[in-house]
């Protein structure tokens, strides 16, 4: 899913969070609909909850535990058991993982206001149990969390779920269809204060259907080729503790910390404010024998320690307070970190890299259209042959990173098999621009056109290690076509807004990609996006009075007919196949459009870690886009105390520098 | 200096420059400032990708200063500005008697002087002319060192005169009108000071986009905003004190308005003291300066600053000779303004012209 965020900085393993639970996130997103009628007196969460049931009763329907035998004939059940794992088994338990987090955060709710900071990460999107997962090895494939089985009805766009009898909440309490029920209720309450999700749930989902405590199905309102997905993919949330949810329940709820179905608790005394959490394994946790979970989730403790500069977090792991750390900048890889560092060459510190196989950020330069002369699609293209990413990825990069052939790379299958990236070429972007007008070449080496116009746009981004010297090179380079980009950088909130409202003329900035099955155009893409009314009636004609549309994705301004009903086929498709049939016409497209400068995509993750953590064979899962994030690793506190004592008597392990590229796109 | 010189100014100026000069510590550090401020503003001739003479085919072309030549000019096949080095190698190796005089450091501050390999630093090496090595894009540090103290030194220079011309103004105006305006005044000034400098910075940064050119005079106003308060405290007392004197009086009385008595009667005699500041407000403007960039909210890259040089080599201190030259730089600038502070301060201390009876 892509984020309504722009990516964060790689600051910490963590990385490439997900907004919310098991992916169902994009903050901001599409137009929020939450209507928010005003409720005189509230009659408390369970009365609210009877009345909304009843209310929506088109919604939320009750049926005779029978039935579900006879809704359910004929379908076939799966719970995924044939699958393989993606963990060691017989990982060890124990030892304290010590994992760094650039800020402190502002609440312990997992939705809401503020909700989406670092720290989520541990407390919901890592850790926290959907009703099913995807196989991270292999995509399309799902295997089971609280759901022990599911049966997908085509026909009826309905998934049934039977929860696994032994779920359980960190206190106890099993997890049930009351459960359930409580989540669509409370993720589509007007009270919950977070319009995204409000339009999510009343637009993803058509019905929930109760059999008994433990059977349910949830029914969509298209076919989709990720149906089983969409119904299955998201944390419930428990009931038996928002007794007092209603108005004003972000204040009550900022640090409370809820019953969980994930591994990990929070207790009150292992809170340091503004300086550290730590987080406990349930040593009794339900799920930790069962196929998929048991082998992962292996520390006892997560201690999660605030430091605020990168540059201090590297030292910190360096001095072996911290046990690993991401290397993905090329300057922690090649230099702080060198293969010939002593903590290296030792043996204290091994280092790995991982070729990941998982949709990547697609940075690079949205041209905004509507700014003219943008609007001019020579123009945009001769951009795309002045700006040399190629010579960031070789020499920047140092070789390791690669020019993005589409916006939508990493998918398991090519979204378009044959279009790259217009190679540097300042001739062929001289030529362009002159077709748009631009002949002549000022005293500084920029073109100008008839009017006197140079041909200068301002690049607008926001702080983050190497953004600067990334654009830097951009600049130079550019000036060899002509071209001069200013460079404007700004703090994250302020860019990322000025994107939003299409006020930039051209913005380098990059979606964070959830690992879904395929793309997804209509965010980016679509005019609905772009601007209130795109077109006059006609349905063609761009409409002369047509305002940006802000708070859209659509960082691009593309407005484009064609493309709108191709995009509109795309989101109603219903196989695969057909999916990726209209992904290849669209990125087509995309490709002519020429508003997207492809940019450089690192699929790999690597970072460093002490001896004492260990991976399983083959390091990580498949579509990891960090180290943590499947919590595949052990600490062993034995391997921990050898190392330390070595190093403090000058012993030396042989070194491990590894590479796994298992999964490397050839 | 000339007795002409000095047979210029007043015979108290004149004894206040003699002492300055006896001051040797001051005065030589004064002198290589100046040195460095000459050197700087002609920096294009020293440091600089341009050569100063190309001699090709005939013509004789001074590429310093003016708009570009291309490398279809001289036989490329490109339209961009070409490169004087290759250009150089190129002719060198070719029959004709052209050539190319390159300056003593032929980089340019913004330029990538190692085409063709990994952007890292570099140390420093005689023969490739980077004589302080080379930064993470491989620019010359040398030429950012020099060009980002022409910044310095400029934004230096109209920091004191638009910080005066405003503290002064406005301190002598509340003192000589008195009453409600100083009142007011003295008010308003108080609110003000105690605006967040740094969050205005921040704030106005992202309202203004960059705008090359300008960005140096934008920063300047921004900070220009905050910086003449206390030169306005001083000022207001000082003239308090004048305003009480006789000649005053006696130029009021002789129907001076109150520009001229403020310009032309108070404003000498509070002159002496002042001066002992403004080395102290060119220390307060380059450090700010190089906080600003430190932080990245002051000129935008890449524009060549030694805020930026010490951010980068802070971040790379296994490249020590990015640090090492950003702060030596800075250090040994702040040093010489401030002796030379110094030597200005004692030079004009009254107590050396003042006698007890």
């Amino acid at each position: 899913m892509k984020r309504f965020q722009p990516v964060l900085p790689l600051l910490t393993l963590t990385l490439l969070a997900v907004l919310t639970g098991c992916g169902k996130k994009d903050a901001g997103a599409g137009p929020a609909t939450a209507a928010n009628p005003p409720v005189p007196s509230f009659p408390g969460m369970e009365a609210d909850l009877a009345r909304t049931v009843k209310e929506q009763a088109a919604f939320y329907a009750f049926k005779p535990a029978a039935d579900f035998a006879t809704d359910t004939a004929g379908l076939t059940w799966e719970d995924g058991s044939q699958l393989p794992e993606f963990a060691d088994p017989a990982a060890k338990k124990g030892g304290t993982a010590r994992i760094w987090i650039p800020d402190y955060p502002r609440t312990f709710r997992t939705i809401g206001p503020d909700a989406t900071g670092g720290i989520r990460d541990y407390l919901l999107d890592d850790v926290a149990m959907c009703l099913l997962h995807r196989h991270p090895n292999l995509p399309g494939s799902y295997y089971p969390g609280l759901a022990s089985s599911w049966a997908v009805s085509t026909a009826t766009k309905t998934v049934f779920f039977r929860l696994d009898p032994a779920a359980r909440w960190s206190d106890g309490h099993p997890v049930t269809t009351d459960d359930i029920v409580f989540s669509f209720y409370f993720m589509r309450s007007p009270h919950l204060g977070d319009p995204w999700y409000n339009d999510f749930y009343a637009k993803t989902y058509s019905r929930l259907t109760v059999y008994d405590p433990l059977s349910f199905a949830i029914t969509l309102p298209e076919l989709k080729p990720d149906l089983l997905e969409r119904a299955g993919f998201w944390v419930p949330y428990p009931r038996h503790a928002f007794a007092d949810f209603g108005p004003g329940w972000l204040d009550k709820f900022q640090w409370r910390f809820l019953p969980t179905t994930a591994p990990y608790v929070l207790h009150d005394e292992d809170i340091e404010k503004g300086q550290s959490i730590t987080l406990t394994r349930l040593t009794d946790w339900w799920a930790r024998d069962r196929k998929f979970w048991r082998g992962r989730f292996n520390p006892d403790r997560l201690r999660l320690v605030v430091i605020r500069e990168p540059d201090k977090a590297f030292e910190a792991f360096r001095r072996g307070d911290l046990d690993i750390f991401g290397l993905g900048a090329p300057t922690l890889w090649y230099e702080k970190l060198a293969d010939t560092d002593e903590l290296v060459t030792k043996g204290y510190v091994e280092k790995s890299k991982f070729f990941n196989r998982t949709p990547q950020p697609n940075w690079g330069l949205w041209l905004n259209e509507a700014k003219p002369p943008l609007d001019n699609r020579d123009l945009r293209e001769g951009i795309h042959y002045a700006t040399n990413f190629q010579l960031v990825c070789d020499q920047y990069f140092r070789g390791d990173a690669v020019v993005m052939s589409t916006s939508s790379d990493g998918f398991g299958w090519r979204t378009h098999p044959t279009l790259t990236a217009r190679p540097f070429n300042p001739a062929r972007a001289r030529e362009l621009f002159a077709q748009a007008g631009y002949t002549k070449q000022g005293p500084d080496g920029v073109l100008t056109n008839a009017g006197g116009d140079r041909l200068s746009f301002h690049l607008l981004s926001y702080k983050r290690p190497g953004t600067d010297d990334i654009l830097a090179i951009l600049k130079q380079e550019a000036l060899k076509a002509g071209l001069e980009f200013v460079i404007d950088i700004q703090d994250a909130t302020t860019a990322f807004k000025t994107m939003q409202e299409k006020n930039h003329e051209v913005a380098y900035i990059a979606l964070n990609i959830d690992a879904e099955l395929y793309p997804r155009y209509w965010e980016c893409y679509h005019s609905a996006n772009a601007y209130d009314t795109p077109y006059l009636p006609d349905g063609v004609t761009p409409n002369p009075a047509r305002k940006p549309k802000p708070d859209t994705n659509n960082m691009t301004s593309v407005a484009n007919p064609a493309l709108d009903a191709l995009i509109t086929r795309y989101d109603h498709a219903t196989t695969l196949d057909e999916i990726k049939t209209l992904a290849v016409q669209i990125e087509e497209l995309l490709h002519q459009d020429a508003s997207w400068v492809n940019g450089w995509a690192q699929p790999f993750i690597r970072l460093g870690s002490w001896r004492w953590v260990k991976w399983p064979e083959g390091f990580n899962a498949m579509q990891a886009r960090d180290a943590v994030e499947m919590f595949v690793f052990s600490i062993d506190p034995a391997a921990q105390e050898e190392t330390l004592a070595a190093r403090k008597a000058g012993r030396t392990f042989p070194p491990s520098i590894r590479v796994f590229d298992q999964y490397k796109q050839k | 200096m000339s007795a002409a010189f000095y047979s210029r100014l007043s015979p108290d100026t004149a004894a206040k420059f003699r002492r300055f000069r006896r001051i040797r510590r001051g005065w030589w550090s004064f002198l290589v400032l100046l040195a460095f401020s000459a050197l700087s503003l002609a920096a294009e001739l020293l440091v600089n990708s341009r050569p100063l003479v190309v001699h090709y085919q005939g013509r004789w072309i001074f590429p310093t200063y003016g708009a570009i030549h291309t490398g279809r000019e001289f036989g490329f096949d490109y339209d961009y500005e070409v490169n004087y080095r290759e250009l150089q190698t190129r002719l060198a190796a070719g029959p004709g008697g052209d050539w190319v005089l390159l300056p003593p450091v032929p980089y340019g501050a913004t330029e990538n002087c190692n085409v063709g390999e990994v952007f890292k630093p570099r140390p420093p090496t005689w023969s490739g002319r980077h004589f302080l090595g080379t930064d993470q894009l491989n620019r010359d540090i040398l030429a950012r060192l020099l060009y980002g103290y022409r910044t310095a030194l400029v934004f230096a220079v109209c920091y004191v005169a638009l910080t005066y011309l405003i503290g002064v103004t406005l301190g002598c105006a509340m003192a000589y009108f008195g009453g409600w305006f100083d009142l007011t005044g003295q008010r308003l000034i108080e609110i003000w000071s105690l605006v967040p400098f740094l969050f205005v910075v921040i704030i106005l940064r992202s309202v203004i986009p960059p705008s090359p050119g300008w960005d140096l005079w934008v920063l300047l106003g921004i900070v220009t905003l905050f910086s003449w308060i206390s030169v306005s405290y001083y000022m207001r007392s000082t003239t308090y004190r004048e305003k009480a004197r006789e000649y005053v009086a006696a130029a009021q009385v002789l129907g001076a308005g109150p520009a001229r008595v403020i310009f032309v009667h108070i404003l000498p005699n509070t002159l002496a003291t002042l001066v002992t500041f403004i080395p102290f407000t060119v220390t307060a403007a380059i450090s700010s300066l190089t906080a600003l960039d430190f932080i990245g909210f002051g000129l935008p890259p890449p524009t060549p600053s030694w805020g930026e040089l010490l951010h980068q080599g802070t971040g790379n201190l296994n490249a020590p000779w990015i640090v090492s030259s950003a702060f030596t730089a800075l250090t040994v600038t702040l040093i010489l303004v401030t002796f030379v502070g110094e030597a200005i301060r004692e030079a004009f201390d009254p107590k050396h012209f003042t006698t007890y009876e």
